[in-house]
């Protein structure tokens, strides 16, 4: 007899979750429908098939220029989130110091500001500096809100690390840097590319901080916030919404499927 | 850097320490310094700014506690806070009490494909915020996909859409819930997932029934995820101001759209916007403080 699950239990919470999984997905397909409905209001009955407004979003210049503005910040601000989460996790997990519980709380409590709180703060240091705002700014503010997240990933897979790999190579005379860069980069890079993944699809779709800090150049989420004031765009926005929420499920999907082989490999390498 | 690794090419042993006390800080510097400029100065301006010792606008500036006066004494925005802690309640609540079955049901029913599963269900987390709120607006609205289907069948006239669909207080809940539905499952499954299943075991054997085991074994082995969870869809949905005002109306409004529109274009008054900012932040940290100390503790009596 199975003590947590009876057999009915079992079959109980199973349709559950698949009721659960459906309410979380319908929404999803729901766009995916109207997103090739031929009337420009979504609503039923359905209309037709046509590829129309993803035509429409194809040649829409400002939107495409969002999209790009919104990856360049991404880029930017994961790649700078990634470095200062990996050294600042090199000291958490490699390296003991005093108050090294009040250093980690510091460097996770971007987690829990309200990004409401956060983003008028920006906003008031940047007025106070004289720094105008642009992309730069949306950058530094998706810097600290994506840093603890890289640490949260890279951390727990230092741990994993084996020390002594890193201590034979200083050993064996080679600095600090080149240990790390031959020994514990390779090492830990799985976690460092779903770091930078999180980071990454965190700043492409993070709306509140961004909407204090955002210069003439409009991120996706900006834009797309302006535009739903406008119901003649609605279609061609529900169009991007598909091609954006599949484009993401399938990244995150596939990085996590990822990093479990390739660790599961390291894991068995040594042995 | 260089001449400590010259001095210390000739005497290995001492390398390694040194290497140590002159690493930490090189390591931690440039994180700390982005925090300390990028995050705490900020909230030391908004601090500054609510006791107006400092100011961007003319005129004269000192220390006075008035802004905070008028908060703590307007029924305004004190009522308006204590709505958005009871929406935010209730939705966590909901939340929780949702995703605590999922996450049994993928720890313990001894599914073999459980992070198949768990990936199933957070991966829309991991997607696009705005889009799953505008895919709500798309469903809810009066002329939107439930109404329209309505219509259609004929289970409801034209004249008379469901109306408080979209637009309403349910309506920010509802979505609140659906875009936190996913993640609460996740800290609730690694409580469950750690837990020593011989407990169970032991407590079948000594005659408790499952329904028992679960409460006397499971569910206080499991508290601290499911505080946890509750704290991570409390907190962001407290100072929520993007969903609210895309769905949610008038009668949708949270103290974080207060926030946003005392910053805003129409009547600007930064200094009760920052008091009104430095609050939320406050009651946030306190909640943060309390509930990692119960953690912690749960954490050392469980281990």
């Amino acid at each position: 007899m199975d003590a947590a699950l009876s057999k009915n239990g079992a079959r109980v919470l199973r349709v559950f979750f698949a009721l659960v999984v459906l309410f979380l997905y319908a929404p999803i397909v729901i766009l995916l429908i109207f997103s090739f409905n031929k009337s420009a209001v979504p609503s039923f009955p359905l209309s037709g098939f046509t590829l129309h407004w993803y035509h429409e979003f194809l040649v829409n210049g400002d939107l495409r220029g969002a999209l790009e503005t919104s990856a360049i910040v991404a880029l930017l601000s994961s790649l700078g989130a990634v470095a200062l989460g990996v050294v600042a996790s090199l000291a958490l997990t490699r390296r003991r110091f005093h108050g090294k519980s009040a250093v980690s709380a510091l460097l996770l409590s971007p987690l829990v500001i309200p990004y409401v709180v956060f983003g008028i703060s920006l906003l008031l240091l940047f007025h106070t500096l004289g720094v105008p705002r642009s992309l730069l700014t949306v950058v530094i503010g998706h810097i600290v809100i994506t840093l603890p997240y890289t640490i949260l990933v890279i951390v727990p897979r230092l741990d994993q690390v084996d020390v002594d790999f890193e201590e034979a190579a200083a050993d064996l005379g080679a600095g600090p840097l080149q240990t790390f860069r031959l020994i514990t980069l390779p090492l830990i890079l799985p976690a460092i590319v779903s770091a930078f993944l999180i980071a990454f699809t965190t700043s492409f779709d993070e709306y509140a901080v961004a909407s204090f800090v955002v210069g003439s150049r409009l991120t996706f989420p900006i834009y797309l916030y302006s535009a739903l004031r406008f119901p003649s765009q609605l279609p061609q926005v529900i169009a991007v919404a598909v091609v954006v929420l599949l484009i993401s499920l399938t990244v995150v999907i596939a990085a996590e499927l990822g990093r479990r082989i390739v660790e599961r490999r390291l894991e068995r390498a040594p042995s | 850097m260089a001449v400590a690794e010259a001095g210390t090419a000739a005497a290995p042993p001492r390398r390694r320490r040194r290497r140590l006390s002159l690493a930490t800080p090189s390591l931690l510097g440039v994180p700390l310094a982005w925090l300390g400029v990028f995050f705490l100065a900020p909230i030391a301006i908004v601090a500054a700014y609510s006791f107006d010792v400092y100011s961007l606008y003319p005129g004269t500036h000192g220390f006075t506690t008035a802004a905070w006066h008028d908060f703590l004494h307007s029924p305004v925005y004190l009522r308006l806070f204590w709505k958005s802690v009871q929406m935010s309640l209730i939705v966590s609540a909901v939340v929780v009490a949702l995703a605590y079955p999922l996450a049994y049901y993928l720890a313990l029913s001894g599914t073999k494909r459980k992070y198949v599963l768990l990936l199933l269900l957070i991966a829309p987390f991991l997607t696009s915020y705005l889009l799953r709120v505008l895919a709500w607006k798309v469903i809810l609205g009066n002329q939107g996909v439930i109404n329209s289907f309505l219509f259609w069948t004929g289970m409801r006239s034209p004249d008379h859409p469901i109306s408080q669909l979209l637009y309403s207080r349910f309506a920010v809940m509802l979505v609140l819930g659906y875009v936190w539905l996913p993640f609460v499952a996740l800290p609730i499954f690694v409580s469950l997932e750690s837990m020593d299943r011989r407990l169970l075991e032991a407590a079948s054997d000594l005659g408790a029934s499952r329904l028992w085991a679960f409460f006397r074994v499971t569910l206080p082995l499991s508290l601290p995820g499911v505080v946890a969870a509750f704290l991570f869809v409390f907190i962001p949905t407290l100072g929520e101001f993007v969903t609210p005002s895309l769905v949610g109306g008038a009668s949708g409004y949270m103290y974080g759209n207060q926030i946003v529109d005392l910053f805003g274009t129409g009547f600007p008054d930064w200094e009760t916007g920052s008091v009104l900012a430095l609050f939320l932040l406050g009651v946030v940290a306190a909640l943060t403080v309390v509930f990692s100390r119960f953690l912690r503790s749960g954490q050392a009596a469980v281990g």
